[in-house]
């Protein structure tokens, strides 16, 4: 078996006190090995952000315990074993592209750092456009830097927040293929947040269902599609059986509640 | 837009449109300083007219309100200028000369005032961000502060200068400091404050330390509200020396020149006008200073649409 990056146990994360009490998660168990693409799935509310912050050691959990990379999440945090994707790309607006995906770097005192964030800004095709401002770039192409940001001081796990939330259909397709691609070229863990079926079921390895209030694990669909997956994936038999398998697990929670 | 409005077609546009779009093409085709100077220069010619239209109308219509149009309260405009350069007292240096010096003089206890003043306003500004406590205990003494005229805090700040052996323009330069760092220090927490949270989470995510955060994100967000506020504390730090040099003892600055020239108001008021023009020119130096390191500092979010296609410049 190979190792786990992120082992959480019977997690559970209230916020609030007395009538503003609000119970985000509850009893969530989750284990996801090296080089897993896992996605969180589930309606709005369900938790699922909140879950990743916990992961990000952005958010501190009120009951249980997770593990990344055999610590506890803030240890994880200061030894930069992540790397994080927002919805909105959170780009500094007076720093060129280069100096914008150099931040980590510097905060990390790496040396070479010019160096490195031009292979990332290759990686994510954007070599042409490092001294580009941020607000000189398309939305896609501001994620694009987002995300190659996170990936310069090769973490070993990818936390990404509905990072395609805010764009267009085509991009979003694109940006899919582009991560996936990201993902085969490193081997980065990747934990994926979003709200779309589909989104899921292209991307992940395994998707996870959730539910919500409380926000609770409710199913997890191994989805088993062959790799590379490319653009005949989206049009094959099997793509559309784990979609329906998806939806039918979203739709039996709305059923019991 | 633009794109659209260049494919219709010329008849559509009326022949008063088009003369109207030549003229702004010749305005537009004028270099951008050549502009400026004009527009500049424009403004003061509007202003003396205005003037001198005030007292001839005035003047024929008998009219003495809201002022008497005499050339004592209304001085003509080319008296003023003409003040410029008569000696100020017999055998000394013209006016414009004595002035220029004070000016030196009153700009620099402006400018020390305006640079401790900017520093302290800063350093509360990083204070109040890192420590609630420390805004909710010291934020009511510092609005406080604002409050107490600064007729009053003056003389004080004068005298304990002299008791403590300082120069006396210093002692004018903590006034100016006075009057600088209160907008400084609340556009400074201002600023601090408005990177958005989640640029605060990434910051976290990489661990960083509180300083790095503070220089490498909280301060040039906070850049442009700071130099708002130091614009407006540009000409307030003028105000305060002007005013702190009114108790101190020596003859050397703006203020100084408005004081004495007040007393002579009712005798000979062009002095006093071209005094207060000069004042005004020193105010609109400092600021054009200010906006000057502004644009150096702030990169330029030049989203200027290139007029015949409509595309960004990359």
């Amino acid at each position: 078996m190979s190792q786990l990056v992120v082992d959480a146990h019977s997690v559970g994360k209230v916020f609030g006190k007395g009538e503003g009490r609000v119970e985000a998660l509850r009893d969530i168990s989750m284990q996801i090995e090296a080089g897993e693409f896992v996605s969180l799935i589930g309606p709005s509310g369900c938790g699922k952000s909140t879950l990743l912050r916990l992961v990000g050691d952005l958010t501190t959990p009120t009951s249980g315990e997770i593990e990344i990379n055999g610590k506890p999440p803030r240890r994880a945090r200061l030894d930069r074993d992540y790397g994080i994707v927002f919805q909105k790309a959170t780009l500094l607006d007076w720093r060129t592209v280069r100096k914008n995906v150099e931040l980590p770097l510097e905060i990390m005192d790496v040396d070479d750092r010019a160096k490195i964030a031009d292979e990332m800004l290759s990686l994510v095709q954007l070599g042409d456009f490092g001294d580009h401002y941020p607000w000189q770039l398309s939305g896609g192409m501001q994620q694009r830097v987002a995300i190659a940001r996170a990936l310069t001081f090769n973490p070993s796990l990818l936390l990404m927040d509905e990072p395609f939330g805010a764009l267009d259909e085509m991009t979003r397709e694109l940006m899919q293929q582009e991560v996936l691609r990201i993902w085969h070229e490193t081997d980065t863990t990747v934990v994926f947040v979003t709200h779309s079926i589909p989104e899921a079921v292209f991307l992940s390895t395994r998707v996870v269902v959730m539910s919500p209030r409380p926000g609770r694990i409710s199913d997890v669909v191994e989805t088993n599609l062959p790799q590379p997956r490319d653009e005949d994936t989206r049009e094959a038999q099997a793509y559309y059986d784990k979609i329906t398998e998806v939806r039918e697990a979203l739709r039996r929670q709305e059923a019991r509640a | 837009m633009t794109g659209l409005h260049t494919h219709l077609p010329k008849a559509l546009f009326s022949p008063a449109m088009t003369t109207g779009g030549e003229q702004r093409g010749r305005w537009e085709l004028l270099a951008p300083r050549t502009r400026k100077v004009i527009s500049i220069v424009g403004v003061v010619l509007f202003l003396a007219t205005a003037w001198e239209l005030y007292k001839v109308v005035w003047g024929a219509l008998g009219w003495i309100r809201p002022v008497r149009p005499d050339n004592v309260v209304m001085p003509h405009t080319w008296d003023m200028v003409i003040e410029l350069f008569q000696p100020v007292r017999r055998g000394g240096a013209i006016l414009i000369i004595d002035l220029a010096a004070r000016t030196f003089w009153t700009l620099r206890e402006a400018l020390v005032g305006f640079v401790v003043g900017a520093g302290i306003g800063f350093g509360l500004g990083v204070l109040f961000v890192r420590s609630l406590l420390a805004e909710r205990a010291f934020m009511p003494y510092v609005v406080a502060s604002q409050t107490v005229p600064i007729i009053a805090i003056a003389p004080m700040v004068v005298v304990w200068g002299g008791r403590l052996d300082i120069p006396q323009w210093l002692a004018v330069s903590v006034i100016a400091a006075y009057l600088t760092f209160f907008p400084v220090a609340i556009n400074t927490l201002r600023g601090l404050r408005s990177p958005d949270p989640t640029t605060l989470e990434l910051m976290r995510s990489y661990a960083a330390k509180p300083n790095e955060v503070l220089w490498k994100v909280q301060t040039p967000a906070a850049l442009p509200y700071i130099f708002t506020a130091l614009k407006v504390s540009a000409t307030a730090s003028i105000v305060g020396a002007l005013i702190g040099e009114l108790p101190a003892g020596f003859q050397n600055g703006l203020g100084r020149a408005l004081l004495t020239f007040s007393q002579q108001f009712a005798v000979q008021s062009t002095k006093l006008y071209s005094t207060v023009i000069v004042c005004a020119l020193a105010g609109i130096l400092f600021v054009g200073l200010v906006s000057w390191v502004e644009r150096r500092v702030i990169p330029v979010r030049a989203v200027e649409l290139d007029l015949e296609t409509g595309i960004e410049p990359a």
